[in-house]
C-alpha cells in the first residue's frame, strides 16, 4: 500500500514532463504570414517565434485549460485560451495595433510645439529663437499660417478673429489676462514666460469641445511635470534682469523666476519718438513660481504668477493740440492649482482651478478710470480608455467672472459700472480610431450664463484620413460661442453669446523631415454686438444684430533636412473677411485683417563659431483704414508691412550664451494706420495723422548664465 | 519519515527544475543573441519575463536589445517601435527593482538613442533627464563601472559638440575599465557589459 502511494506521487511527477505539441500559423489580415513573433503560453517558459512562413512549433509539460499569447511590434497582442491538446494547428491572425506615431491624428486647425507628437510642427527651442520674437512665445507664434500680423497690438489675430477671439489656457485652466497692460499703439508681450511650459498647442479652429468660450482659437500651455536637475538661471539685459532658481527634492520640486524691466536706459539711449514721448517708460516686476509634487498614481501642480507694472506716456491725437497723457498702474495675481490621478482600468481624473485678480488705475489726460476682475475657473474632467482604438473624455467646468469699473473725471463726476457673471458648461468627447487610417473625433459642449440667462449647445467633429504613409487628409467642424466682451457687458448685460461655425479642411505630409500643410476654412458668424455710437459707452444701443464671414487659405512649410545646418519655415496665410458689427454702418473688411500674410523663418547653425543665427522675414498686405473724405466704408488701405529680423545666439561657454537681436533691421517705415479728425477742418476736410510704432526697430542685448552641477545645461531655452 | 523524504525530495526536485528551466532559458537567450539572432532572443527574454515577474533581469534584457538595435536607425517608424518597446521593459523593470543603477543607466541609454536619431527635437529636453540619471546611479553605486564609463561617453559627445576639450573624461573612463573586473554581482546573469567599448574609447583617447 505504501509503495502504491510513492508509486502514484512519483507517476503523476513524471506526466507532468510529458509533452503536449503546440502548432500553428500567424498572418495579418492580408493572409501575409508574420515572421518573429512571440508565441507562448503565459506565466510558462513554453513558447518559439514564427518562421518566415508565419509557421510556429514547440512543446509543452502544462496540462489542461492554458492562455496562448501571440504577441508583436505594432500589432495587438493576440490572447487565445483553450485545453493544450487543442492548441494544434492553430490559424491565428494579428490585427494592427493603432500607432500614435505613425497612424492617422486629429490634427485639423492644430498646431503643436514642444511636444513629440506627430502634429508638433515647431519644437521646444524654436518658440524662443526666432527671430523677431525677442522671447515673447506669442511672438513665435505669429509666424504661424492663419494669424495676422498687427504690429500695433503684440496679440493673436487668427482667420479674421479679433484678439479676444483666443483664448489661453495653462494646464487646461483658463489665463483670465494672458497679455501685459500697455497703452494704445503699444505692443504688448505674453505674461507667461516660455521657459515654464513643456508642450504649446496652438488650435486656429475647429478644437475640442473641452475649450469654450473662444470663437476663433485656443493656445494651451502645459508645465513641466518634473524639472530634471537643480540649477540657477542668471539674465542680464539691455531692459533688465532675471534670476531663477529650481529646487529639488525627490519628488517634489519648485521653480521660482523673477523679472525686472526697465526701458527707462534704452530710452535715453534711443529714444521711441514717433508720435509719443515718454514720461515714465514701462517698468515692471514680475515673479512666478511652479511648485509640483509627483506621488504614485498622480501629479499635483501649482503656478503662480504675479507682476506689477507702471507706465507714463504723452501720445499724440489729431483731435488735441497738445499731446494726451495715458498712464497706467497694473497689478496682476493668478494662481493655477490642478491635480491629475490615474487610476486602474485606464480611467484618469484631471481637477484643477484658476483664480487671477486684475487692477488697473489708469490716467487719460484729467479723467482716471479704476478697474478690478475677479475671475475663477474651476474644472473636472475624467477620462476613460476603453482600447486603444476608442476613449471618452468628459467633465464639467464653472467660471466666475466680477468685474467693477469706476470712471471719474476733473469735476469729481464718477460713474459706475461692473457684472458678475457665472457660466458652467459641460462637454464629452469621444475619438474612435476604426484603423491606422480612419479616425473620428466627435464632442458636444453645453453652456449656461446666468448673466446673459442663455443657453449654447455647441456640436464638434473631426474626421481624418491617411491616404498613404506620408500624408492625410481631416475636415473638422464646430460650432463656438463666446459671450460679448466686458466693453459691453459692463453696460448691457441683455445681450446673447457671439457665435461662429468653423468648416476646416486640411492636407498634410509628413516626408523625410518637411512637413507641408495647407488647410481651407470658412467661418460664419453671427450675433456679433453692434453699437451706435461712436465708441462703446453707456448710452448706447446695443444688439446682437452683426454678422460676418472669413474665409481662407493658410500654408506651412518646414523643412530641416536639405541644407546643412539650416532649418527654416514658412508660411503664407490668405484671407477674405467681412463683417457688420460694432459700430459698423455696413459689412466690410475690419483693421485687423490683411489680406495676405507671409513669415520666413530661418535659423542657422555655424559649428566653428558656436553659434545660431536667425533672420525672420514678415510682410502683411495693406490693412484697410476707413476715409471719411470719400463716401465709401472702410475702402482704403495702408501700404504693406514689411520686416526683417536678426538674432544671434552665441554660446561663450555651455552655459554662458550672449543673444543679441534686432528688430526690423532696415528700419523700415512701417504704417499702423491713420487717424482722422473727428470734425472737418474750413474747408471741410478731415484731417488725418499717421499711425506709426512708437519705434521703428529695436534692439536687445543679453547674457544668460545657468549654475548648475552637471556644466551642460543653459538658457537657450529661455531666449 | 521516509514519506516525507522522499515528498521532499520530489517538491525539490521539481523547485530546481524550475531554476533549472531560468537558467537553461536565460543561457539559450544570450546564446541566440551572440549569433546575432536578436529578435529571437528578444523573444525568449520576453517570455521569461512574463514567466518571471518579480525578477527584473529578463525585463532589462528586453530593453537592453531594442536600445542597442535603434542606435544607427534611421527609420522612425522603425525606432518608434522599438525604443517604446525598451522603455516599456524599462518601466516594467524599474517598477520590479526600484532604484536600480543598471536599470537607471538603461533608461539613460534609450533617450540616449533618441538624441542621437534626431538631437534638434530631443536635445534640448531629453539631455538633462540623461545627466540627472546618470549622476543618481553614481549617486547609488559609486563604483559601477557602467555609469561611470556611460556618463564620460555621453559627457564626451557633449563635449565635442561643444567644441570642448575630452581629456576630462577620457580619465572617467580609463577609471571606469579596472572596475569592470571588481565590482560583481552574486545574482546570474548581472548585466556586464561595457568593458570591450571603455578600452576601444580609451585607445581613440590616447590617439
Amino acid at each position: 500500500m505504501k509503495h502504491l502511494q510513492y508509486i502514484i506521487i512519483f507517476l503523476i511527477s513524471i506526466s507532468s514532463f510529458c509533452q503536449t505539441k503546440i502548432s500553428g500559423i500567424v498572418t495579418d489580415k492580408k493572409n501575409t504570414p508574420l515572421a518573429g513573433v512571440n508565441i507562448y503560453l503565459e506565466g510558462t517558459y513554453d513558447g518559439a517565434s514564427t518562421n518566415e512562413k508565419g509557421e510556429f512549433y514547440f512543446e509543452t509539460t502544462e496540462k489542461n485549460t492554458q492562455t496562448l499569447i501571440a504577441s508583436m511590434m505594432s500589432y495587438e497582442t493576440h490572447y487565445e485560451m483553450g485545453d493544450v491538446s487543442y492548441l494544434k494547428g492553430l490559424k491565428i491572425i494579428l490585427r494592427e495595433a493603432i500607432n500614435e506615431l505613425t497612424g492617422v491624428t486629429l490634427t485639423a486647425g492644430t498646431f503643436e510645439a514642444g511636444g513629440t507628437s506627430k502634429a508638433s510642427v515647431l519644437k521646444p527651442l524654436d518658440i524662443v529663437t526666432t527671430a523677431g520674437a525677442a522671447g515673447d512665445f506669442v511672438a513665435a507664434l505669429q509666424t504661424l499660417p492663419g494669424t495676422s500680423t498687427v504690429n500695433e497690438s503684440g496679440r493673436l489675430f487668427v482667420r479674421g478673429g479679433t484678439a479676444g477671439e483666443t483664448q489661453i489656457f495653462v494646464d487646461g485652466l483658463r489665463v483670465f489676462q494672458p497679455f501685459l497692460a500697455t497703452g494704445n499703439n503699444i505692443p504688448t508681450r505674453g505674461r507667461l514666460s516660455p521657459f515654464l511650459f513643456k508642450g504649446i498647442s496652438f488650435s486656429t479652429g475647429g478644437y475640442s469641445a473641452e475649450y469654450g468660450q473662444a470663437l476663433s482659437s485656443v493656445l494651451q500651455l502645459n508645465t513641466t511635470d518634473l524639472p530634471d536637475e537643480e540649477k540657477t538661471d542668471l539674465g542680464i539685459m539691455s531692459v533688465g534682469g532675471n534670476l531663477g532658481h529650481t529646487k529639488i527634492w525627490g519628488n517634489k520640486s519648485l521653480s521660482v523666476n523673477t523679472s525686472y524691466l526697465n526701458l527707462a536706459p534704452y530710452e535715453s539711449l534711443i529714444p521711441s519718438n514717433q508720435g509719443v514721448s515718454w514720461n515714465k517708460p514701462y517698468e515692471s516686476i514680475s515673479g512666478e513660481a511652479v511648485y509640483r509634487s509627483n506621488y504614485d498614481k498622480g501629479i499635483f501642480k501649482l503656478y503662480t504668477g504675479f507682476s506689477k507694472s507702471d507706465l507714463d506716456i504723452d501720445q499724440e491725437d489729431i483731435n488735441y493740440e497738445d499731446f494726451i497723457n495715458f498712464k497706467n498702474k497694473n497689478s496682476n495675481l493668478y494662481f493655477n492649482a490642478s491635480y491629475k490621478h490615474f487610476y486602474d482600468k485606464e480611467w484618469t481624473l484631471y481637477t484643477g482651478a484658476s483664480v487671477s485678480v486684475d487692477k488697473n488705475d489708469i490716467g487719460i489726460i484729467t479723467n482716471t478710470i479704476e478697474n478690478k476682475e475677479t475671475a475663477s475657473h474651476t474644472k473636472i474632467k475624467l477620462k476613460k480608455s476603453f482600447t486603444n482604438r476608442f476613449s471618452l473624455n468628459f467633465g464639467a467646468e464653472h467660471f466666475i467672472s466680477d468685474f467693477s469699473e469706476t470712471f471719474k473725471d476733473a469735476s469729481n463726476f464718477s460713474f459706475d459700472t461692473g457684472y458678475t457673471d457665472n457660466l458652467t458648461a459641460t462637454f464629452a468627447e469621444t475619438d474612435i480610431f476604426f484603423s491606422n487610417k480612419f479616425a473620428l473625433k466627435l464632442g458636444a459642449r453645453a453652456e449656461y450664463s446666468s448673466l446673459l440667462n442663455n443657453v449654447t449647445l455647441s456640436p464638434r467633429v473631426t474626421v481624418a484620413h491617411k491616404n498613404n504613409e506620408h500624408s492625410q487628409f481631416s475636415f473638422a467642424y464646430g460650432d463656438f460661442y463666446q459671450n460679448p466682451s466686458r466693453d459691453y457687458l459692463k453696460f448691457d448685460a441683455g445681450l446673447k453669446p457671439q457665435k461662429t461655425s468653423h468648416y476646416i479642411l486640411n492636407y498634410q505630409s509628413i516626408k523625410n523631415k518637411k512637413t507641408f500643410r495647407i488647410e481651407a476654412y470658412y467661418k460664419d458668424y453671427k450675433s456679433l454686438v453692434k453699437y451706435n455710437t461712436e465708441l462703446p459707452v453707456f448710452d448706447a444701443e446695443y444688439t446682437n444684430f452683426g454678422k460676418g464671414y472669413a474665409t481662407g487659405l493658410d500654408i506651412f512649410w518646414r523643412d530641416n533636412k536639405s541644407i546643412k545646418n539650416l532649418d527654416y519655415w514658412a508660411s503664407y496665410s490668405y484671407l477674405d473677411t467681412k463683417r457688420n458689427d460694432r459700430n459698423f454702418r455696413e459689412s466690410a473688411t475690419p483693421n485687423f485683417a490683411a489680406k495676405h500674410n507671409l513669415s520666413l523663418v530661418t535659423k542657422y547653425f555655424i559649428e566653428d563659431l558656436r553659434s545660431q543665427v536667425g533672420v525672420s522675414y514678415n510682410y502683411a498686405s495693406g490693412r484697410p483704414y476707413d476715409n471719411p473724405n470719400t463716401p465709401e466704408f472702410f475702402a482704403e488701405k495702408t501700404k504693406s508691412y514689411n520686416n526683417l529680423s536678426f538674432n544671434w545666439a552665441y554660446l561663450i561657454t555651455q552655459q554662458k550664451i550672449l543673444f543679441l537681436s534686432i528688430n526690423n533691421i532696415a528700419s523700415i517705415n512701417n504704417i499702423n494706420g491713420y487717424q482722422y479728425a473727428n470734425t472737418p477742418d474750413a474747408t471741410g476736410n478731415f484731417n488725418r495723422r499717421t499711425i506709426r510704432p512708437t519705434a521703428d526697430s529695436f534692439f536687445f542685448v543679453g547674457f544668460f548664465w545657468t549654475i548648475s552641477k552637471n556644466k551642460t545645461t543653459n538658457q537657450l531655452d529661455n531666449l | 519519515m521516509k514519506k516525507v523524504t522522499l515528498i521532499l525530495a520530489f517538491l525539490i526536485a521539481n523547485i530546481t527544475l524550475a531554476q533549472d528551466q531560468y537558467t537553461k532559458g536565460m543561457q539559450k537567450a544570450f546564446e541566440l543573441w551572440g549569433n546575432g539572432n536578436t529578435s529571437e532572443a528578444a523573444n525568449l527574454f520576453e517570455r521569461i519575463a512574463t514567466a518571471e515577474p518579480d525578477n527584473w533581469l529578463p525585463y532589462y534584457y528586453v530593453a537592453q536589445i531594442n536600445t542597442i538595435i535603434s542606435f544607427g536607425e534611421k527609420d522612425q517608424e522603425k525606432l518608434t517601435k522599438q525604443l517604446g518597446k525598451a522603455q516599456e521593459y524599462t518601466d516594467l523593470a524599474k517598477a520590479i527593482s526600484k532604484d536600480n543603477p543598471e536599470i537607471l543607466i538603461q533608461q539613460a541609454l534609450v533617450h540616449t538613442a533618441w538624441v542621437a536619431f534626431d538631437g534638434a527635437t530631443y536635445g534640448m529636453t531629453l539631455s538633462a533627464k540623461v545627466n540627472a540619471l546618470y549622476k543618481k546611479a553614481i549617486e547609488i553605486a559609486p563604483d559601477n563601472p557602467r555609469a561611470i564609463f556611460s556618463k564620460a561617453e555621453w559627457d564626451m559627445g557633449t563635449a565635442q559638440f561643444f567644441g570642448q576639450d575630452v581629456t576630462p573624461y577620457c580619465k572617467d573612463v580609463e577609471r571606469s575599465i579596472p572596475l569592470f573586473d571588481t565590482y560583481t554581482s552574486d545574482i546570474p546573469f548581472y548585466p556586464k557589459w561595457g568593458k570591450e567599448r571603455a578600452q576601444m574609447i580609451a585607445e581613440n583617447c590616447k590617439e
